[in-house]
């Protein structure tokens, strides 16, 4: 096991009082292995993966749980320490390239700044590990690009990029935060593509953030589902998708488009989001959900095992009400 | 009821000009819904502002019912508030210190006095309002008191006022989550069959193209390589650029890792 989250409370200390961004938050993800989480805005997503990059805002506070990385807690290391895993350890892609790299400063170079603060390698061999470095992510004119400013390329070329960035140290693991939302689709495959190539020729673990069913449905062995932050399902991305265990999982499949046969109304999820800061004190999907019971609405469930490997966090007794 | 002739939009800066769109030709019927997608810079978005009078082409012609929506430089309404739109994101749409009434309202303004009266008086804006799916007591308050979902409904509600025959939705649900997508998808479609109206719905998701639209044009670099059935580009596009889009598409039922599809 690679990484191991347990129990993660994340809050936020605001104007309007304390959110409750992430709750019990717990799932492992094995060596070499892509696992996804899945979830709409404001779902914790991307609180998961700024907690275990320890790059959270200074208002955040984590109340409980642990971040296990290689079999260490990454919550008692010092700054410095966690600083010096990101990028070598952990390498980290984001929605918008522009903003991940240098704007003034040539691609080449700042590769080269990269891989010479990762691998130690002398200005001449990091010259052309730089060139290396950009046709793995598959750029056919590497020198040509490594001479070109950011804002000279292409989203899709930006966030390649960027990829080559995290991939420089190489990293044992990889964060990736919607990394193909701000592309075209043809762009969003050749991207994923590549970084389903990166896992298999190198065994980089891969933990995808993402709101698109279809992204973990093409990239990750394994899904995880976030809604108002809380794991509500997790298990194989295979039986997640065709065999949904939790409601909130259902209804999200169902919304989609491709669902219904044109004409007929899509099956929309009532309602939004509860408020974080008052957190329902039963099920936080209760008040949208179709099969809600009294139970729903009084007391919480908790993440629990209804299949081998497949988890959820539902009153309902197994999937028999779906089939 | 729109025929768009030999339309051209080029950009100059400088010495350096920059082609967005053209030339194209294209027309579009009363009461379909046509879709138009393409990758981001392709001109689609471009296309729309010259149907809403928000860029002027640079050459050809476009006319509605018959009339050149362009004369020169300027935009001509035929029938003002005839045409409106929506737009991706009703955060930068809405005006952040006006209340929601008055940012209903506002379209109004370019009517003639009488038709402005008829139209904005408060029982046509209290069942407009319920129509889109809000409540009374939100017209007195401001953008921000509001979700992404709703404020997009707010923007529904405003290009309707008017009565309008045509709109341009341009991407208007790609800032949200599938659920409210759906919620917002729904609520276009049933008005477009309650008030028979004609829709350009601009969009870069083919799941959505498919379920609302009738016919389908594609563009690329600014020409619209291919036009036709939304079941004939789905089931058997011909320009290479299409095939290329359709093939690009992820669906939660044809899983790569491992498994075979099953049904759901």
């Amino acid at each position: 096991m690679l990484l191991e989250v347990k129990n993660l409370y994340v809050d936020f200390e605001g104007m309007r009082g304390r959110t409750e961004a992430l709750k019990n938050i717990r799932f492992t993800l094995e060596e070499g292995e892509i696992l996804g989480i899945v979830g709409e805005s404001g779902s914790g997503k991307s609180i998961t993966a700024l907690s275990i990059l320890g790059l959270l805002e200074e208002n955040a506070i984590i109340s409980n749980g642990e971040i296990i990385y290689n079999g260490q807690n990454l919550l008692h290391l010092q700054k410095k320490e966690r600083q010096k895993l990101r990028g070598k350890e952990i390498g980290m892609v984001f929605q918008e390239p522009m903003t991940a790299l240098h704007p003034t400063m040539k691609i080449g170079k700042q590769l080269q700044n990269c891989l010479q603060r990762h691998r130690n390698l002398p200005a001449k061999e990091a010259k052309e590990a730089v060139l290396q470095a950009l046709r793995d992510v598959h750029i056919d004119q590497p020198e040509q690009v490594a001479n070109k400013y950011p804002f000279e390329l292409s989203g899709g070329m930006r966030q390649r990029i960027v990829i080559a960035l995290a991939m420089s140290a190489p990293p044992r693991l990889l964060i990736a935060d919607e990394p193909t939302t701000a592309l075209d689709v043809t762009i969003q495959y050749e991207i994923l593509n590549l970084i389903q190539e990166l896992n298999q020729k190198r065994g980089t673990s891969v933990l995808l953030i993402t709101h698109d069913l279809g992204v973990v449905a093409k990239l990750c062995s394994r899904t995880i589902v976030m809604y108002a932050g809380e794991v509500v399902e997790s298990g194989a991305t295979k039986e997640i998708l065709h065999h949904p265990a939790h409601p909130y999982t259902r209804s999200l499949l169902d919304a989609l488009p491709d669902s219904v046969p044109p004409g007929e109304p899509l099956k929309a999820i009532a309602g939004e989001t509860p408020s974080l800061l008052r957190r329902p004190s039963g099920c936080a999907f209760a008040f949208r959900c179709r099969h809600a019971m009294d139970i729903c609405k009084k007391r919480h469930p908790e993440l629990t095992e209804k299949a081998p490997n497949h988890h959820t966090a539902c009153w309902l007794e197994g999937t028999a009400v779906y089939d | 009821m729109i025929e768009i002739k030999q339309i051209e939009k080029i950009y100059v800066n400088g010495k350096q000009s920059t082609k967005a769109v053209g030339p194209v030709n294209l027309s579009i019927r009363e009461g379909e819904i046509l879709g138009l997608v393409g990758e981001s810079g392709s001109g689609k978005s471009t296309l729309g502002k010259m149907l809403i009078g928000l860029e002027p082409p640079t050459s050809g012609t476009i006319t509605y019912k018959g009339n050149p929506l362009w004369i020169k430089k300027k935009f001509k309404r035929y029938r003002p508030g005839e045409i409106q739109s929506v737009f991706q994101d009703p955060q930068s749409s809405l005006d952040p210190r006006m209340r929601i009434k008055d940012i209903i309202l506002e379209p109004l303004l370019g009517l003639p006095r009488a038709e402005r009266k008829e139209k904005g008086n408060s029982e046509r804006l209290k069942q407009l309002i319920h129509r889109v799916g809000l409540q009374e007591e939100h017209l007195s308050r401001l953008p921000h008191e509001f979700s992404g979902g709703q404020r997009q409904r707010i923007a529904i509600a405003r290009a309707l006022v008017t009565e309008p025959a045509f709109l341009v939705l341009d991407e208007p649900t790609s800032a949200f989550d599938v659920s409210i997508q759906a919620q917002i998808l729904n609520l276009l479609k049933e008005l477009q069959t309650e008030k028979q109206l004609t829709y350009l719905f601009i969009s870069h998701n083919m799941s959505v193209i498919r379920y609302m639209c009738e016919r389908v044009a594609v563009m690329y670099k600014g020409d619209i390589v291919e036009i036709g059935t939304t079941h004939d580009i789905f089931e058997n596009p011909q320009h290479p650029y299409s095939k290329k889009l359709l093939s690009s598409v992820l669906s939660v039922t044809d899983q790569e890792n491992g498994s075979h599809a099953e049904a759901l």
